[in-house]
């Protein structure tokens, strides 16, 4: 996929580590300059100069996505540090809490998970509106099969990732006019959160794998990296409102 | 002795309520049991055409997010009432939600969440003997006749098969109740399309 995405400049929050470190590669392999955005430095600027020591134009900056200020000073640092932005890839996400039915779901946990998911994909597009329309660009959001299915163990999560799909088919509505796309990825992949569920319950990858008709898990960078650069590219450039599920054919009932 | 039922919303909550003839209502939580509960309580924010780009954040918060925390709180308070009676939660939710709709991102957004979270609760709360759906309804339900016309054009693929809108009280409502009842007990999690045809999705 190697210059697919020449002279775009992409943004990609919670690329400090798991899928969004991997999109993060994968748009840089593809030719995107890209702005690591995560809220901890310690993720991001490593991230950030992986990217660089591989050759790439990268740069990180803090941000919290569910503060409209640091949203604003993001999109204002893509553009001041690469010149444009034509790539918003929302992937951060709090974290679910423990699995449970609703009633037991520790009420900041859900606060969380709205600011998170509902909140910053509003900011995000809100706010980069202009540089995408200017562009002709992109908004990518990054959902879950959760999203589609429903989850009995995390009602929550489930919920703002529904949410993200109601508001991107009617933003791709919206927007379609203006020239930008709106699309979103439901992944199944390996993320420090699977990985410490895995470890937490030996069994769980076991299972997952064999209810998954690839048989495996899939790669942040190798399997979900190259969908969003396809999303990202003009080889997409009659796709918008769509949720693609990159989960190895796991949730085939959607 | 009256089944009792939980509305909880204005416009087309008041509507579904006065189709459930011989239910208790109570149009706020805080019954120790309750046979159903139907959440519709879009908030004026929602319903009104406006671009994402045109909202404020507070905007955005009192038309999306507040409301949605407001039915993940709902789901939380009446679990105990509806288990006591092995009831059933239904949300109804603007075609928007599930096909898109140029000027309503945080209803959309708002819809489609909580229909995920009917789908959720159907999940676990089954074992408690409590049933969840959603009932999907034509935009007419939610918005000014106007706005409703235009979102429905821009939907349908096809002219409503019915030629009418389904009225809520007189169509919706025995929907619900029959939801609610014994003879709908295996259907669990359902996301229903009720407008009439105009839509046909899958």
């Amino acid at each position: 996929m190697t210059g697919l995405l020449a002279d775009k400049v992409a943004i990609v929050t919670g690329a400090g580590q798991g899928i969004g470190e991997g999109i993060a590669r994968a748009l840089a392999d593809a030719g995107a300059a890209v702005v690591i955005a995560a809220r901890r430095a310690e993720n991001g600027e490593p991230a950030a100069a992986e990217l660089r020591e591989r050759g790439y134009e990268a740069s990180f900056v803090r941000c919290d996505v569910t503060l409209e200020t640091d949203v604003m000073a993001a999109i204002e640092h893509t553009i001041d540090a690469h010149g444009r932005l034509d790539v918003v890839v929302h992937n951060a996400v709090s974290p679910p809490g423990p699995p449970g039915p609703v009633q037991a779901v520790d009420p900041d946990v859900i606060t969380a998970q709205i600011a998170t998911s509902t909140t910053a994909s509003y900011l995000f597009a809100r706010v980069a509106h202009p540089h995408l329309a200017a562009n002709r660009g992109t908004l990518i959001l990054l959902t879950s099969p959760a999203g589609m299915e429903g989850s009995g163990n995390l009602p929550v999560y489930a919920t703002v990732k529904g949410a993200q799909r109601g508001l991107l088919k009617s933003l791709a509505r919206e927007w379609g006019p203006d020239g930008i796309r709106v699309n979103a990825i439901a992944p199944v992949a390996w993320t420090p959160a699977m990985t410490t569920a895995t470890q937490a319950n030996p069994t769980l990858q076991a299972r997952l794998e064999a209810r998954t008709p690839l048989g495996r898990i899939g790669d942040p960078e190798i399997d979900i990296g190259p969908v969003a650069v396809f999303l990202a590219s003009d080889m997409a450039r009659h796709m918008t409102g769509q949720t693609m599920a990159v989960d190895g054919g796991r949730y085939l009932g959607l | 002795m009256a089944r009792r039922a939980l509305i909880v919303g204005t416009g087309v909550a008041d509507r579904i309520a006065a189709g459930l003839s011989g239910w208790e209502i109570e149009r706020a939580p805080g019954a120790e049991t309750l046979d159903l509960v139907v959440w519709a309580d879009y908030p004026t924010a929602a319903c009104t055409p406006r671009r994402l780009t045109n909202l404020g954040l507070a905007e955005w918060n009192e038309a999306c997010d507040r409301p949605l925390r407001a039915v993940i709180d709902l789901a939380r308070e009446v679990h105990e009432p509806l288990a006591a009676n092995r009831g059933t939660f239904v949300v109804l939710v603007p075609l928007m939600a599930s096909a898109g709709g140029a000027e309503y991102t945080a209803l959309a957004s708002l819809g489609e969440g909580i229909r995920l979270l009917a789908k959720s609760l159907a999940k676990t709360w089954g074992a408690d003997g409590i049933t969840a759906h959603s009932v999907t309804l034509d935009p007419h339900a939610f918005l000014a006749a106007q706005d409703a016309a235009g979102i429905a054009a821009d939907n349908a693929l096809h002219d409503p098969p019915l030629g009418r809108v389904p009225d809520d009280t007189d169509d919706i409502a025995p929907i619900i109740a029959w939801l609610a009842s014994g003879t709908a007990a295996p259907l669990v999690g359902s996301s229903l399309v009720v407008d009439g045809g105009l839509w046909m999705p899958g």
